[in-house]
């Protein structure tokens, strides 16, 4: 076992309120007025959607492909819990949070998308579900998730931090850590179980559509490739983050670690092009692909870069080649957002002559709400012990006694306590 | 003025009077082009049977009393094609006082008039021409000594029934036109206890105003009126539902400027300010002096709104009106329309961010160590950035 | 040999897990057996409407009638004269479309409005059911207080036919609802009943469908494919087509004649049948997550002794 990432530490050397971090907050705020306006005059003239597509980006990009990148907590539990990779435990908390921010803004955009928001208190009266409808397992599924099992395996970070804060709130941090421990199996289950079936519902969501999606995608395994890529963006996403963390805030790299969720991600990918391969030549769509147009140069795109993505991956693990793992976890991210987005819209066409493009608006509020959460990683990684670490730069950050005042800005003077042996 | 003798049928009458019998058949069939539907003397439709029914009945007696008025409708009734329709007419109507038409004057037309309401007295039709100034007292308009206001009472009192032919009568009219110095009114204002039919029009159309007479007179009953009083069979529909020229409004056809080349195909005048849209008006079925195409539209001048008091000497000529009852146009929508376009500003904002995306990518990937990196570090499991000095844990 | 607690909870849940698979099983077979679900049928007095693009003379009189029983604004953003929609819109329940092939080949008119599908996917969509369709008369309308205005039903009808209301704070789903108010009080739908040639008709759907086949066999060669569109089109519909040009020429899709939500939402359905599926992947999930946690609580004790540090969850 390695001993670079044994726990979860805090960035406490970097202070909270930099330039980027208050950039980040005004393009959320920026978002919100324009919500604002969205509220008050409508989808039509905020959006760029029409009759003939319409869902837009918050919807098609935000819901049903992002949310895959926050499958993170998803992904790399099962692998951890149920498939046993104990080396991976350190990074859940990441995954964790990662995933909820994701699912959070998604959400809120969710939100801000459907136009008779008021009905959605129906959720809560089961007579007037449509039980077979995916709309409603999404609508359902999804909040449940992110309220309940995400919350809940995303709390202990906050018990340490109330525990070792609020010396009075101890027997009661305690007390709810004790209680959390008992039910966390029963809770893992439910972080396992219900985004298999709300991405899963997502893919299925498409499958209505018919043949409005192009043949290259439409399949009736559509549920499965979606909570399968889900799985592997997952993965990607997080040592995605890891990496960028290293880089800003200095903070040391797994190599160990990376190199087992790289091999994870690459067998992951393998897999599912494999079974995708599978699908199109027993369905007798596999002629599609090879023709000259977009809809192949768009499978094109998606196949090729996944697989890049996995040879990659293979090959960054094997030669521990960071810089490697960075790109092919970028590309089996970007091509796996490729994929989940393309029978939405893409790939998607109702009828001749109908075409959709977001608007500024659209995308600014996107940018917005995602930079909200990117702001909100941040400050959660450098309050809550989040972003894993050895045991020795715990005991730095003990030694500056968790005030962030007196700690020398200088990050030089920082990294000797790392390297230090 | 013949005072006739009211015994004798109106049949009886025209025999007497020598015109033919074909004249007043196609004077019957005006009749029912004037008001195919809605009055129970032309629901049989047939020229032969409606001039079974007029004929068999007596000669209405009109008093016909002018106020402040141009003579047009007067002059609208006597304008027929041919001059003995004109004589027809007043055969089939006894005009027992008209003080444009009778012979006497001063003295003897105040008698006249005297004489044709006693006679006549809860008989006759009292028809109305003109409008009545009722500002300071009716000081503006006096017949013998007696204001516009008081003659009208005083007459209407005896009538059966009271018609007021004409805009003037029927809301005001041009009299009334701003700044209304006269107080200008129609004469269901003024007579407000009693019941009033209402004939707008800048001239009405004498045949509608025949066709009510005749109604009374040999159906004894009023045709279905609206909610100004005017008669629905008449006024119910508005110049633009049965346009003739409607089929170019509905191509997208229009005359644009007085004289242009649409003007001279007959296309439709609305942007020149036609009223057809807003007025209710018989006149696109139904043309004047028996003649078709005698109606303004028809000779290319775009309808003024005669008839309604909202409309008529109130909104410029020229000023186009909305359409109430929007219906189709002739022009199709495609199988597929286009939808959907791409807004600079997104495109602006996508390019921003792919750009910033890939310049990002492309520093960290630089700054991440690779293989060769890590294999020349002392600690291949755990990496940071490259030390810059001696190591002293001790210090700061 | 001491059975511990969590020998006995294994084990129960062991069980526990078997039964429910079995159950998902057996749910999923039962359900593979039983062709209702799979085949929708039309109800025995469904209504429907019938229209012959060889009458229809682009008059548009159904336009302007269906707007004016609706109670829609005219759309007159094509010329701010008339009222032409250039498409079904939130303001606009029935179009007249006109195709005109360049090539001088004969032309047609299309009426376009909601085709009331025997086996909808927009109702099978529609997560509170606010889109519903009625038992007798199989006609499918829209209900505002249930909606979320999320447009799934946009996205999923081939028809293209619920028009979202793009502007305002309370945008509402726009189509043809049969007239269902004048059918109350023994009125036709007020396009049916303006027809001057009487294209459409309106009539119950075993009628017309027997109509529409008289046609075709009185004049052989006349229509396309000598067929009527909506008899088996996505499992049938309760508006039908006769046409002489070609139907995807019109606009009209090609669904296939299995309904789309029996085709797609097979396994959708079968999966979570009772949601005994998920309940045995629970179990199972849960087993041996707690095999991996108990390890894991002893790793944290071991951690705790070794490192003197608070252990962390």
């Amino acid at each position: 076992m390695s001993k670079a990432w044994e726990r979860s530490v805090p960035v406490f050397d970097i202070p909270i309120l930099t330039r980027p971090f208050v950039a980040l907050c005004a393009m959320g705020i920026v978002a919100c007025g324009l919500v604002l306006y969205r509220e008050i005059v409508g989808l039509g003239p905020a959006s760029g959607m029409n009759d003939a597509y319409a869902w837009g980006i918050w919807k098609t990009f935000n819901v049903m492909a992002l949310t895959g990148l926050g499958s993170g907590g998803f992904a790399i539990g099962i692998a951890t819990w149920i498939f046993g990779r104990r080396r991976l435990h350190s990074v859940m908390r990441t995954a964790v949070i990662s995933s909820f921010l994701v699912y959070a803004s998604g959400l809120v955009l969710l939100g801000v998308d459907v136009g008779r928001p008021w009905n959605f208190l129906w959720i809560f009266v089961p007579w007037r579900w449509n039980v077979h409808s995916p709309m409603l397992e999404v609508g359902f599924c999804m909040p449940l998730y992110t309220a309940v099992p995400l919350f809940l395996e995303a709390i202990p970070p906050v018990l340490e931090w109330i525990h070792s804060r609020c010396p009075e709130l101890e027997s009661i941090t305690e007390m709810a850590e004790g209680f959390l421990m008992r039910i966390y199996p029963w809770v893992l289950g439910l972080a396992f179980l219900l985004p298999a079936m709300h991405q899963s519902s997502l893919g299925a969501l498409m499958l209505l559509a018919g043949n409005q999606v192009h043949p290259l995608w439409q399949t009736p395994c559509l549920p499965l490739l979606y909570v399968w890529a889900a799985a592997f963006m997952g993965f990607a996403f997080v040592s995605v983050i890891l990496m960028i963390c290293h880089l800003l805030w200095n903070r040391s790299l797994d190599v160990d670690v990376l190199r087992e969720m790289s091999r994870i991600t690459a067998w992951i990918i393998a897999t599912w092009l494999a079974f995708r391969f599978a699908d199109l030549a027993l369905r007798g769509r596999l002629p599609l692909a090879l023709e000259i147009s977009s809809p192949s140069a768009l499978f094109w795109m998606e196949t090729l870069s996944l697989a890049a993505a996995a040879l990659m991956l293979a090959v960054a693990s094997r030669k521990r080649n960071i810089r490697l793992a960075f790109q092919g976890s970028l590309l089996a991210a970007l091509g796996g957002l490729l994929y989940r987005f393309d029978p939405t819209t893409l790939a998607f066409q109702p009828r001749a002559g109908a075409f959709y493009f977001p608007t500024a608006i659209e995308l600014l509020v996107d940018l917005g709400f995602l930079s909200l959460a990117v702001a909100s990683f941040s400050l959660l990684a450098k309050v809550l012990p989040i972003l894993p670490a050895s045991n020795k730069l715990w005991h730095v950050m003990e030694a500056a006694r968790w005030n962030r005042a007196i700690l020398h800005p200088r990050q030089d003077d920082y990294k000797q306590y790392v390297a230090a042996d | 003025m013949a005072s006739g003798k009211q015994s004798q049928t109106i049949a009886d009458h025209i025999e007497a009077s020598g015109i033919s019998r074909r004249r007043f058949l196609e004077f019957c069939a005006m009749l029912v082009a004037a008001a195919p539907a809605g009055l129970a003397l032309t629901t049989p439709a047939s020229a032969l049977q409606v001039a079974r029914k007029i004929g068999a009945s007596r000669r209405p007696s009109v008093i016909w009393l002018h106020f402040q008025d141009c003579t047009g409708c007067t002059e609208s009734l006597l304008h027929a094609s041919r001059p003995d329709i004109a004589d027809l007419i007043f055969n089939i109507i006894s005009l027992d006082y008209h003080e444009t038409l009778m012979a006497a004057s001063g003295y003897q037309a105040e008698a006249a008039l005297r004489q044709a309401v006693d006679e006549n007295s809860g008989k006759f039709i009292l028809v109305v021409e003109g409008s009545i100034p009722a500002k300071e007292n009716g000081a503006y308009m006096k017949l013998a000594g007696q204001s516009a206001l008081e003659v009208l009472r005083d007459v209407s009192s005896k009538a059966a029934l009271v018609v007021a032919i004409g805009s003037c009568a029927s809301w005001g009219g041009i009299p009334s036109a701003d700044p209304n110095p006269t107080g200008a009114q129609g004469v269901d204002s003024i007579l407000t206890n009693k019941a009033v039919v209402n004939l707008p029009g800048c001239p009405p159309n004498p045949y509608n105003f025949l066709s009510l007479v005749l109604e009374y007179t040999a159906m004894h009953r009023l045709p279905a009126l609206d909610a100004y009083h005017r008669p629905k069979f008449a006024y119910d529909r508005l110049i633009h539902e049965d346009c003739p020229r409607r089929g170019h409004f509905d191509a997208g056809r229009f005359a644009n400027v007085y004289g242009d080349e649409g003007h001279r195909q007959g296309w439709c005048l609305y942007k020149l300010g036609c009223k057809g849209p807003v007025t209710h008006a018989p006149c696109s079925t139904l043309h004047f002096n028996e003649l078709p195409g005698v109606w303004p539209i028809g000779i290319g001048a775009p309808c003024a709104g005669c008839t309604e008091k909202a409309t008529a000497f109130r909104i410029p000529l020229f000023q186009t009106v909305d359409i109430h009852s929007i219906t189709p146009p002739e022009k199709f929508p495609v199988i597929n329309a286009p939808a959907g376009s791409v807004g600079v500003a997104a495109a602006a904002t996508v390019g921003a961010i792919v750009g910033a995306a890939a310049t990002a990518v492309v520093i960290a990937s630089r700054r991440l160590p690779d293989s060769k990196q890590i294999h020349a570090l002392q600690k291949p499991e755990e990496i940071s950035k490259p030390k810059s000095k001696e190591i002293d844990p001790e210090g700061r | 040999m001491e059975i511990t607690r969590r020998d006995l909870l294994g084990g129960m849940a062991k069980g526990a897990a078997t039964v429910f698979a079995a159950g998902g099983v057996s749910s999923v077979a039962r359900a593979e057996s039983s062709p209702s679900e799979e085949k929708p049928q039309a109800s025995k007095t469904a209504i429907a409407m019938l229209y012959d693009a060889t009458q229809c003379i682009g008059c548009q009189s159904c336009v302007a009638a269906c707007a004016q029983a609706n109670s829609l604004t005219p759309d007159t953003k094509l010329d701010r004269l008339h009222q032409a929609p250039r498409d079904l819109n939130d303001t606009a329940k029935s179009v007249v479309k006109l195709y005109k092939p360049a090539d001088g080949s004969p032309y047609s008119y299309v009426k376009q409005q909601c085709m009331h599908c025997v086996d909808p996917p927009c109702v099978a969509a529609c997560l509170f059911k606010a889109l519903k369709k009625e038992a007798g008369t199989g006609i499918v309308t829209w209900d505002g207080s249930l909606c979320v205005g999320c447009r799934y039903c946009e996205i999923v009808c081939s028809y293209h036919i619920p028009k979202f209301q793009w502007h305002g704070v309370n945008p509402k789903i726009v189509k043809c609802e049969f007239c269902k108010e004048r059918l109350a009080h023994g009125n036709d739908p007020a396009c049916t009943s303006v027809c001057p040639t009487h294209a459409v008709i309106f009539g119950k759907r075993t009628s017309l469908l027997d109509e529409a086949k008289l046609r075709i066999t009185k004049n052989p060669g006349k229509y396309y494919q000598e067929r009527v569109f909506g008899e088996r089109e996505g499992g049938g519909t309760q508006v039908f087509y006769l046409t002489r040009a070609p139907f995807e020429k019109l606009g009209l899709p090609k669904p296939g004649n299995e309904s789309i939500p029996g085709k797609y939402l097979k396994w959708q359905k079968r999966m979570y049948s009772y949601l005994l599926f998920p309940a045995a992947l629970y179990a199972v999930i849960v087993f041996v997550t707690r095999k991996n946690w108990d390890r894991h609580e002893k790793h944290l004790k071991e951690e705790e002794i070794t490192t003197g540090l608070r252990p962390q969850l």
